[in-house]
């Protein structure tokens, strides 16, 4: 394994001066840190290496590093010795020695006076000049001058700019993620013009394709799913915050306001929808659903998850290692992890989140079309009560006339009415109970409702009114007398799941009095409320956990359930399926002496049962607008935002454990990282400001590292996820500083960036390898020739769909499902099982492919995709034989071979020559060769024959996926191009950027 | 030529450099010292098998049924939000009859007559200790060292640090059982993923449903002679290709779509029990025909011990007996005892027990107090990860012997603690590794199975 890094060691430059943050410091951080350097609980003999002063102090009479003489330095004496009781690093601690190249970069060091520098990517970049260079014809742009100067030194020429066919599909996949079409490609390739290129490029960067492209990267990056993780793995609704990531490329956010609305978008002044829908970013994390997890223990890995979230997308520091201890090679504290944790404390949310939804705090995200639909809806409502308001001297005036001729009232609100009963025999005796049937008031722990009845309690414990199976800790909800007082329970599963509230003041035994509870669906006690004799009492919150769906036989029951009785007389049972609002509670409950309720009463019977036709059109047509309105307004989709509520106090975690607290902190930027200015706010805003400003050594630099991976396969430094001391020296200091600066200093502007990169003649190089180049930079890391890299997960997939015509092209939009092979989820997790979408849903983009944590889709793990479980920002590239199968025997990949073949034989013209070349041209923009063709044809000619001795295989291959097969194509002629069309989606080049 | 670590080979980019390097040296990777297991079979039981009803045996509980749970035992031990708001905390003893068995004398229950007959081979650990208390973070601290999701599996660790004995087939494969007519705790791929090793390494599932390795059969209509003429074609022009561009990525492509088609035959042939003998049928038991079972995968996990996999991990769910663990519980042993004792007399038959290590077991034990309602004849155990019994059979394990002990109440460990890193250097030790040796470099620092943890149990090596 170290192998790797011996090679990387061979590149750099035989330097004339050791220079300590590109030699030595890597050497020190990685066999000496560990015991000797910033954690102070692990620090050995009380030596620190990595601080200056410390490394060069009078230690136990010795010197540590004695600048300027190695025989005088204990470091170096010891790192030498030839005892293994005496050799640094130790022996006896399975440490191998260091190589005598390493041990002589020390040795130049000391002699040089062992200077130390400030660690390379904590000081801020400025932009360097473009270096000299010998072949100046070759410069593009200063970028080909940092590569070219590098080349030259090391002895080497770049490659020769690639044909035009191969860097047009290379720069169309990069830039857009698929590769372009047919007649795109034939415009290009007549194009002569010198800026053919450039427009090309222009044209790319333009089209909603980038955005989608740039997208799925910042996805994984940010964890992004369709589900919780962990184990039971419920279902989340995110896609609108995917939408906005989409839009946002599109757009071309520059980067410091793309980061500083998804980290702090509802802190903005007057934040608008978009802004906080951005900070969806932050609640893309896995949330546990798992019964009996300890709630806090999840709350706090939820936040430790965004601290190292945002270290790793935008510092590429490695904080998961400070949550424990100090850093061992980073100056950073285990303190400075806490305020960074500080910052993100302060979400209302729980450790133990809802299963089958969004959980709290989430908000409606109605896209741009249902806001402008939801809008419609509002207008109507609107006018519907305007008219309805404007009739109110008339319904006054009618009011009064009926109230004078109906003398007493005896009215209830009806509306939602489930239930009503007035018991004929209202005593209860403990034993005694009424079952009403398992098929009435079957309320689910979504629905709202209102349980009420008048009762006379003799006991202070018993059952009035309940649908919960009859045991004190069953599932369902009941409303009981307990401790003599009123209490309502609503239990999916009584130790942890469901909520019981009860009155403060107990009722009163032997007297009559009216109780009732409304609940408004919402799972909390916030949304419960217990009444008496109609008024809205205090009450006590006795246990409060969101409900699961409930499903259980027991029936509705008067004077019984949970295990108790009821002692005492109940009457006028009343269920309704909707929260009454207090005043129609009063309604029912107050006594006579209430004015305003018998004022209510005789209003709403006059409303509900005698308004005059005209008036009661008028009122229905409002409440039937409302009802429209509502009906819309619940198919939209919601989305789980950042939202700080009341602070929570900030501790250090002992060894990071949620329930040891040490030292009390507040939100603050590391210690050693500058640029924090006093006038920002200490939240998520500040931070924001912090991490885009001019002096943050980091940002901008592993932002355009990323960028650089995506491009070239490897950033210009390869640990893109580590910019610490055991992160790698970059391999183009300058050049990462002056893409740094040039980001920062044209407003962040990526598409900006991305068009230099592309254009550079750096970029446009052949991808050929020669043994010798291969030999002497085998990951292409001094850059003497294009990237050749296999295409990503999505990519292999989108392109199979785009060159068949399959692809179902539409921006943004909720997750789809495309072909998944049956069982995968049932296998695992039991439930139900994956369903595949019709229709356009199998044929969208990858980044749109439904996403679950715990069983990802298997080709695109197949194909490196990260799991997005947590934030991933490297791009790795296996080739195993699974890929194999997985492009061959696919149905996604054989569908799009028929469509391949059907659009060969239908488009290519009569002979085979011509539709081979067809299909050939549509995968890989290129001509084929004559004897590639030969290849082909030979394989076309045998399939053929093969197929016309069996019919039904032919037919039978042409039964994969459920797309429509071209009728007017002869089987036999279709199944041999499909074979064809198949083996061109497998060929090594068509799965390659070259 | 395919070398034995080749298959799935190599990356030439990104970051998974230890193939690349190793290529370039033409060495593969090799254990630290010689290996007393050439393979490992790892019978994961996952839910957490209550171990004071299966193995560790406790009569004195007899005389604290119904008492609560003493403080004094419980030390301020955290629960699960299950049974934290239990008002009371009921010892309940097993309602199952325990005897000793042969010559070591282990105790067993009765739910596991024919595990029983094996007890000589087995190797008891009853003082596991575990720090998660719930199933997610226990599972994954248990096959991947670390309670946070994106840690390499065992089984990955292994193969990245072994590579792959048999040419055709995977280093790694993973087979699941659902607990019949339950279920079970949901699994999950990250259980045999490989974390931040490449991808190469993950765990191969072998499917009961559909192809046993996704996407290996040809399409309908598509005979395999009709695959080797494309394969033909594509090796052809990607041999252009090579001879063009010269990127030795190209290479490893074509040998992997040959390996893929030898799969096509070594994986049916694999999974084609035809010619198993009547007698082995009998002894692993009626489910071993049937795919999907716990001991059809027993026995497909005795064929590819043959055919030289290095990492082979059974999972079994639904031991999770929060409540009716009396009528739960025996569900399990039937679905496993049988064939967890079967698979360890063949192996031994076939003389392959003494180089393939065995290892059953879950990701923490029961509480001996009863979760939910205690009636007569039913009770129910929570989550309790202070201990719970493994066992270990074959390759290097000392034979026959019980390891550690815990309090009257089986609720603390009072001798030997055995750490689940211990038990994972342990495992590891058999396979030849120094588990603090088998590292890989991701975000700055050198990971390994162990985290920084973890010693030899010795006590249990021969």
């Amino acid at each position: 394994m170290r192998a790797c890094f011996l090679i990387l060691a061979t590149l750099a430059p035989p330097a004339a001066a050791v220079e300590y943050n590109r030699d030595v410091r890597p050497i020190l951080s990685d066999r000496c840190f560990a015991c000797h350097g910033p954690d102070s609980g692990n620090r050995k003999a009380g030596l620190r290496l990595d601080q200056e002063t410390s490394a060069k102090a009078e230690l136990r009479k010795k010197y540590p590093i004695k600048a300027g003489d190695p025989e005088l330095s204990e470091v170096y004496r010891r790192i030498v010795s030839d005892s293994k009781a005496l050799r640094m690093p130790p022996a006896y601690a399975g440490h191998d020695r260091l190589s005598a190249k390493e041990i002589n970069v020390i040795r130049q060091w000391i002699e040089q006076g062992a200077p130390y520098q400030q660690h390379w990517s904590f000081i801020p970049p400025q932009r360097p000049e473009a270096p000299v260079v010998r072949d100046k014809a070759w410069v593009r742009n200063p970028i080909d001058a940092f590569v070219l100067a590098r080349l030259e030194k090391e002895g080497l020429t770049p490659s020769r700019e690639a044909d035009k066919a191969t860097l047009l599909r290379r720069v169309s996949l990069d830039l857009t993620g698929l590769p372009p079409a047919p007649a795109e490609a034939e415009a290009f390739l007549k194009d002569t013009s010198p800026e053919a290129y450039t427009a090309a490029v222009d044209r790319l960067l333009a089209s909603p394709r980038y955005a989608e492209r740039m997208a799925i990267r910042w996805l994984e990056a940010a964890r992004y799913s369709d589900t919780n993780g962990y184990q039971s793995d419920g279902v989340r609704d995110m896609w609108r915050w995917r939408d906005w990531v989409i839009e946002a490329f599109d757009r071309n956010m520059p980067f410091d306001r793309f980061t500083i609305e998804q980290l702090a978008g509802d802190l903005l002044p007057n934040p608008t929808l978009s802004q906080r829908i951005a900070t969806g970013f932050h609640r893309n994390h896995r949330t546990s659903a798992e019964g009996g997890i300890i709630d806090e223990e999840f709350r706090v890995d939820y936040v430790a998850d965004r601290v190292e979230t945002t270290s790793t997308v935008w510092m590429g520091l490695t904080f998961g290692c400070v949550r424990c201890h100090d850093h061992k090679y980073d100056p950073l504290p285990q303190k400075d992890y806490y305020r960074l944790f500080a910052f993100f404390n302060n979400v209302p949310e729980k450790g133990f989140v809802y299963n089958f939804g969004n959980e709290p705090p989430y908000i409606k995200a109605p896209t741009a079309e249902q806001q402008v639909r939801l809008s419609e809806y509002d207008a109507r409502l609107k006018l519907a009560a305007d008219r309805w308001k404007s009739m109110a001297g008339k319904l006054a005036s009618a009011q009064k006339k009926w109230e004078a001729r109906a003398g007493t009232v005896d009215w209830a609100p009806e509306r939602g009415l489930e239930f009503a009963h007035k018991l004929a025999n209202r005593t209860f005796d403990g034993k005694r109970n009424i079952d009403v049937g398992a098929d009435v008031a079957k309320f689910n722990h979504r629905d709202p409702l209102t349980l009420a009845a008048r009762v006379k309690p003799q006991s202070a414990k018993g059952a009035i009114l309940t649908r919960a199976e009859d045991y004190w800790e069953g599932t369902g909800y009941g409303l009981y007398v307990v401790d003599g007082k009123l209490r309502f329970h609503f239990i999916f599963r009584w130790t942890d799941l469901g909520m019981r509230v009860e009155t403060r003041q107990p009722l009163k035994l032997g007297e009559w009095q009216h109780v009732a509870v409304t609940y408004d669906g919402s799972m909390l006690a916030k949304g419960t409320h217990l009444y008496i004799d109609g008024k809205e009492v205090e009450m006590n919150v006795l246990f409060d956990q969101h409900l699961w769906p409930i499903d259980h036989k027991a029936p509705l029951r008067i004077g019984a359930g949970a295990g108790l009785g009821f002692e005492g007389e109940v009457d006028e049972v009343r269920i309704y399926n909707r929260a009454l609002p207090p005043r129609e509670v009063a309604v029912l409950g107050a006594d006579k002496s209430d004015a305003q309720a018998q004022a209510d009463k005789l209003r709403l019977a006059f409303l509900e049962r005698h308004l005059p036709p005209d008036l009661k059109a008028a009122r229905d047509a409002m409440e039937k607008a409302q009802a429209e309105r509502d009906r819309y307004y619940a198919t939209i989709p919601t989305v789980m935002v950042m939202e700080d509520g009341a602070p929570r106090e900030t501790f250090v975690l002992k060894r990071g454990a949620y329930d040891a607290p040490g030292e009390k902190v507040t939100a603050a930027t590391p210690q050693s990282l500058p640029g924090w200015k006093a006038d920002w706010p200490a939240n998520r805003l500040g931070l924001a400001n912090w991490l885009v400003s001019r002096g943050h050594p980091l940002t901008a630099r592993v932002t355009v590292n990323r960028f650089w991976q995506m491009l070239f396969g490897t950033g210009i430094v390869k640990t893109v996820d580590d910019f610490g001391a055991q992160g790698e020296w970059p391999m183009h200091a300058e050049l990462l500083d002056w893409l740094a600066v040039e980001l920062m200093d044209s407003g962040w502007d990526v598409k900006r960036l991305l068009r230099t990169i592309v254009t550079s003649a750096t970029y446009r190089q052949e991808s050929k390898v020669t043994p010798d180049r291969l030999q002497r930079d085998p990951e292409n890391r001094l850059l003497a020739r294009g990237p050749r890299l296999r295409l990503s997960h999505e990519m292999i997939r989108d392109q199979a769909l785009a060159v068949s015509g399959l692809l179902v092209e539409g921006v943004g939009g909720p997750s789809v499902k495309p072909y998944q092979p049956p069982g995968l989820w049932n296998e695992l997790a039991g439930g139900k099982e994956y369903e595949a979408d019709t229709g356009p849903g199998l044929y969208r983009r990858g980044l749109y492919t439904y996403w679950r944590r715990t069983i990802a889709p298997p080709s695109m793990i197949n194909f490196d995709s990260p799991t997005r479980e947590t934030c991933f920002v490297r791009e790795g590239r296996t080739n195993t034989p699974l890929q194999a199968l997985n492009l061959m025997n696919d149905v996604t990949y054989l569908e799009a071979a028929r469509k391949l073949a059907e659009r060969m034989m239908r488009e290519g013209g009569s002979t085979d020559a011509e539709r081979l070349r067809h299909g050939f041209r549509t995968l890989l923009v290129r001509e084929p060769a004559a004897r590639e063709t030969a290849v082909l044809g030979k394989a076309l000619a045998g399939f053929r024959k093969s197929f016309a001795a069996d019919r039904a295989a032919a037919e039978k291959l042409l039964t994969q996926g459920a797309s429509p097969r071209d009728a007017a194509a002869d089987p036999v002629e279709l199944a041999a191009y499909a074979s064809v069309a198949s083996l061109l989606l497998n060929l090594d080049e068509a799965i390659t950027k070259e | 030529m395919m070398t034995r670590r080749l298959f799935f080979s190599r990356t030439a980019t990104g970051l998974g450099i230890p193939a690349l390097a190793s290529l370039l040296e033409g060495e593969g990777p090799q254990p630290h010292f010689a290996p007393k297991a050439k393979r490992i079979i790892y019978l994961f039981q996952s839910g957490g098998p209550s171990q004071m009803d299966l193995y560790d045996y406790k009569p004195k509980l007899m005389e604290y049924q119904g008492t609560d749970l003493p403080e004094s035992i419980r030390m301020g031990q955290r629960l699960t939000g299950m049974s934290a708001t239990q008002s009371k905390f009921p010892v309940v003893p097993s309602k199952f009859q325990f005897a000793r068995h042969g010559e070591s004398g282990a105790w067993m229950s009765e739910l596991l007559p024919h595990t029983a007959k094996m007890a000589d081979q087995l190797t008891f650990i009853k003082s596991m200790h575990t720090e998660a208390i719930n199933h997610d973070p226990a599972v994954t601290f248990f096959l991947t060292g670390s309670q946070i999701a994106g840690r390499p599996s065992m089984g990955s660790w292994l193969a990245y640090g072994l590579g792959s004995e048999s040419k055709d087939l995977p280093a790694f494969v993973v087979m699941i059982s659902p607990g019949q007519g339950g279920g079970g705790q949901p699994l999950y791929d990250r259980l045999w993923g490989s974390g931040f090793l490449p991808t190469r390494y993950s765990g191969v599932k072998f499917r009961s449903i559909g192809d046993p390795v996704l996407y290996l059969s040809n399409p309908d209509g598509f005979s395999r002679d009709n695959r080797r003429q494309y394969l033909d074609a594509l090796g052809e022009l990607n041999q252009m290709k090579l001879d063009e561009f010269g990127d030795p990525e190209i290479s490893t492509r074509i040998s992997q779509y040959e390996m893929a088609f030898r799969m096509q035959t070594s994986v049916p042939e694999l999974t084609d029990l035809s010619r198993e003998s009547a007698a082995t049928f009998e002894s692993y038991g009626p489910d071993a025909r049937k795919p999907g079972t716990f001991a059809y995968n027993c026995l497909l996990a005795r064929r590819l011990a043959e055919r030289g996999v290095r990492f082979i991990q059974l999972f079994h769910r639904d031991w999770d007996h929060h409540g009716k663990l009396p009528e739960g519980l025996p569900k399990r042993c039937k679905e496993t005892d049988q064939p967890c004792a079967a698979l360890i007399r063949d192996l031994k038959q076939r003389g392959m027990l003494d180089d393939t290590l065995v290892v059953w077991g879950g990701e923490f034990g029961r509480t001996v107090y009863c979760q939910g309602r205690l009636t007569e004849g039913d009770y129910g155990r929570d989550h309790h990860p202070r201990c719970f019994t493994v066992w270990l059979a074959g390759g290097g394990v000392k034979p026959g012997i019980s390891l550690g002990e815990t309090d009257d109440y089986c609720y603390n460990v009072v001798r030997d603690p055995v750490h689940v890193h211990d038990l994972q250097a342990t495992i590891l030790h058999f396979a030849g590794i120094d588990h603090t040796r088998l590292t890989y470099r991701y975000m700055g620092r050198y990971f390994r199975l162990t985290d920084v943890h973890g010693k030899l149990v010795k006590e249990i090596v021969a």
